[in-house]
């Protein structure tokens, strides 16, 4: 369960206050694939850091099963990012002199996983989200955007994470590919009961979650789904 | 992969950058390493001198030395008040002849020069007794040294002088050492014996033996006294090996001067009292019969030896400084360049001390790489650098004094009034040999374990020189880098 208490965050520009985060309040379910749909520069990043722990609210709190992220030191929030989180990029910031399969194992590594364990794991995550087994152990400098992106999702899934917070995860897969990722995050809020929260512009993305929100200068609202529920949220 | 893993993948990233900072790395860590080699060559030299010839005073007649100087000669009574002196281990009298090859002395004595240096009537304290002649003849040519102090000293209105050649130095010895203190190097044949008997025995230099045809066994004159080789002795110089060793009662009787010494060689117990010592001999002999003498010129070595072990040593700490910095800077300029990644690895988890060893497991890489190229520089440099830097040293040291001590001490010309010419260096007639002998026979080499000790310490300032770098790891935010999203 994630709730999200009037959540504000602010940056200094010069004399102006940008507000790209105003007082969102929400909750998610544990098991709920949700998405946030809006403008370039209406926060929906910022947002996101805010949920994942990378950045501090300037006000209010984010929740997870009762603990409060705004009270956590910085080690655990690194404990929290590394045990609880899975993040994708926009921009996949994967590590480009490592390859595939070494980038999936990375968090498993923090994680204390052994490496024989965490080497099948990432093998059959990269399967899942399929990627070429021949491109397992290319370096990801070698790969297309949408291979990188794959691996960016596979690298997510690694922990097994309670959240997985995605940047606009079918941003750079073409259609067939952006579809099973879309079937492989409902699966895994649906069979593993895994919280997603995607940000995107992806319509089709966004009406095959439960629910969808809108950020529009800093205001967070609900918008209804076109499309039957797909798992009941928690 | 495991962190040491991709520490090593990522000091290979950029290669032709790393085998810059490879190649810069070496040149410093090879100094380092070499500066101490150097260093260690010259405190086991240094150690080496104080165990041999540092803890031995000289003590001759109070303005008298060798056959210069007048005053009253030293006595056995003296001897044995020297031998009661606390610390003292060991006192060993030496009484000095000078030896004329007959057959020459028959010459100059009938051309009339007999008045110059050939015919020198001093001696220790006056001991116009001490020059003899003898069967042998010198082993050094007078040269054009020896021809100028026969031109200083020699002449006296006579137009023309007959090449002269140098006398025999024979010392009567009251145990088997040189006049330095140090145990004779017999290379042949056996020692003495009893020295302090009498004794038909002698002991020969190898030069003047080879140059006599002489071997052990042989037979040679001192006077009218047959005398017979028991063995050969190797004393390192041309000059110390011109000699003949006799026990001191044959020397003292072969000089007609009975129970006198021309000089004392003490051994102080430990090189600590060697200055307490030396100052209760002075008083228990009285300055104004005795002068006791430190190894002047050993204390010069020392002296030169303890500024190249300083050099060396700041100039490690210099070199082992540069390496740090060059590893501090690499580390800072790869950090800020990999900002992004340090960003991208907290996001998903990674803990600040996994990040900073990960940054310093690379800088032991680069250090690892920059230490097998500076041992290599090392083991090839350390011996010209360490020899550049005692010769360097050893020259300003010796350089200076050109008159009286300091110019012996050096090894220098201690020309006049000395018979025969040639260059008597005060080493042989006092007790030691010259600073710049003892210096230049410092062995630097890169032995194993100062390679080890070097590189460990290599290894020491390349974790301080990466840590910082690695601590400004962890104060990189995540969000800060991955805001360009």
């Amino acid at each position: 369960m994630i709730e999200v208490k009037n959540l504000v965050r602010t940056f200094n520009s010069g004399d102006r206050t940008i507000k790209p985060v105003n007082d969102v309040s929400f909750e998610l379910g544990q098991g709920t694939l949700a998405s946030i749909v809006g403008k370039s520069g209406s926060g929906k990043s910022t947002l996101l850091s805010l949920l994942g722990a990378l950045d501090k609210p300037t006000s209010g709190d984010v929740v997870v099963n009762g603990v409060s992220l705004a009270s956590m030191p910085d080690a655990k929030l690194t404990e929290y990012r590394r045990r609880d989180i899975g993040f994708v990029f926009q921009q996949f910031n994967l590590i480009p002199n490592l390859s595939a399969v070494d980038n999936v194992m990375l968090p498993m590594e923090f994680a204390g996983i052994r490496k024989a364990a965490r080497l099948q794991r990432a093998k059959e995550l990269l399967v899942q989200v399929q990627l070429d087994p021949d491109k397992h152990a290319r370096r990801i400098n070698r790969l297309s955007g949408g291979e990188q992106q794959r691996v960016a999702i596979a690298r997510a899934l690694a922990n097994e994470p309670k959240l997985i917070l995605a940047d606009e995860p079918t941003g750079n897969l073409d259609e067939q590919t952006g579809d099973h990722i879309i079937e492989l995050l409902s699966s895994l809020s649906r069979d593993h009961n895994t919280t997603i929260l995607v940000v995107t512009h992806d319509r089709a993305l966004a009406n095959k979650t439960d629910r969808r929100f809108r950020l529009q200068q800093g205001n967070l609202t609900e918008e209804p789904v076109h499309r039957p529920v797909v798992s009941a949220s928690a | 992969m495991s962190v040491l893993a991709r520490s090593v993948g990522n000091a290979f990233r950029n290669k032709v950058r790393t085998a810059a900072v490879v190649a810069v790395l070496a040149v410093a860590i090879g100094l380092a390493l070499a500066m101490l080699v150097a260093n260690q060559a010259v405190a086991a030299k240094v150690q080496e001198l104080n165990a041999s010839v540092g803890t031995v005073l000289t003590v001759n007649p109070a303005g008298g030395q060798g056959f210069e100087g007048g005053g009253e000669p030293l006595t056995a009574e003296q001897a044995a008040t020297a031998a009661a002196v606390p610390n003292v281990s060991a006192v060993v009298g030496t009484q000095s002849l000078r030896l004329r090859n007959a057959s020459e002395a028959a010459a100059q004595a009938a051309s009339g020069t007999g008045a110059g240096p050939g015919g020198w009537q001093g001696g220790p304290g006056g001991q116009a007794a001490a020059s003899l002649t003898t069967s042998l003849t010198a082993a050094i040519d007078a040269g054009t040294l020896g021809g100028r102090n026969q031109a200083v000293n020699g002449t006296t209105g006579t137009a023309t002088q007959p090449d002269r050649s140098l006398p025999v130095t024979a010392t009567g010895i009251g145990a088997e050492v040189d006049t330095t203190g140090k145990v004779l190097t017999i290379t042949d044949g056996t020692g003495l014996g009893d020295y302090t008997a009498e004794s038909s025995s002698a002991l020969l230099g190898t030069t003047l033996a080879e140059k006599n045809s002489l071997t052990v066994g042989s037979t040679f004159t001192i006077t009218d006294q047959t005398y017979t080789v028991a063995g050969l002795f190797d004393a390192g110089t041309t000059f110390g090996n011109n000699a003949v060793y006799v026990t001191l009662p044959t020397a003292q009787t072969l000089a007609g001067l009975p129970g006198e010494l021309a000089s004392m060689i003490v051994t102080v117990d430990s090189l600590e009292n060697v200055a307490s010592t030396k100052t209760a001999l002075e008083t228990a002999l009285g300055t104004d019969k005795a002068d006791v003498t430190q190894g002047q010129n050993l204390e010069t070595a020392l002296s030169s030896l303890g500024s190249v072990k300083n050099i060396s040593l700041i100039a490690f700490i210099a070199a082992l400084g540069t390496a740090g910095l060059i590893i501090l800077l690499i580390m800072v300029m790869l950090v800020r360049e990999r900002r992004r990644e340090i960003g991208v690895l907290k996001a998903i988890g990674a803990p600040n001390r996994t990040i900073g060893l990960q940054f310093v497991l690379e800088a032991l890489v680069l250090a690892a790489l920059g230490s097998a190229v500076g041992a290599a520089i090392a083991s090839f440099a350390s011996g010209g650098i360490a020899s550049a830097l005692i010769s360097t040293n050893s020259t300003s040291t010796t350089a200076a004094p050109t008159t009286g001590r300091g110019a012996a001490m050096a090894g220098a010309a201690w020309g006049p009034g000395l018979p025969g010419g040639g260059t008597f260096p005060r080493g042989e007639a006092g007790p030691f040999g010259g600073a710049a002998q003892l210096l230049t026979s410092v062995t630097a080499s890169a032995s194993p374990g100062v390679i080890a000790a070097g590189i460990g310490s290599v290894f020491g300032v390349a974790i301080i020189g990466a840590l910082v770098p690695a601590l400004l790891t962890a104060r990189i935010r995540p969000i800060e880098v991955l805001r360009g999203e």
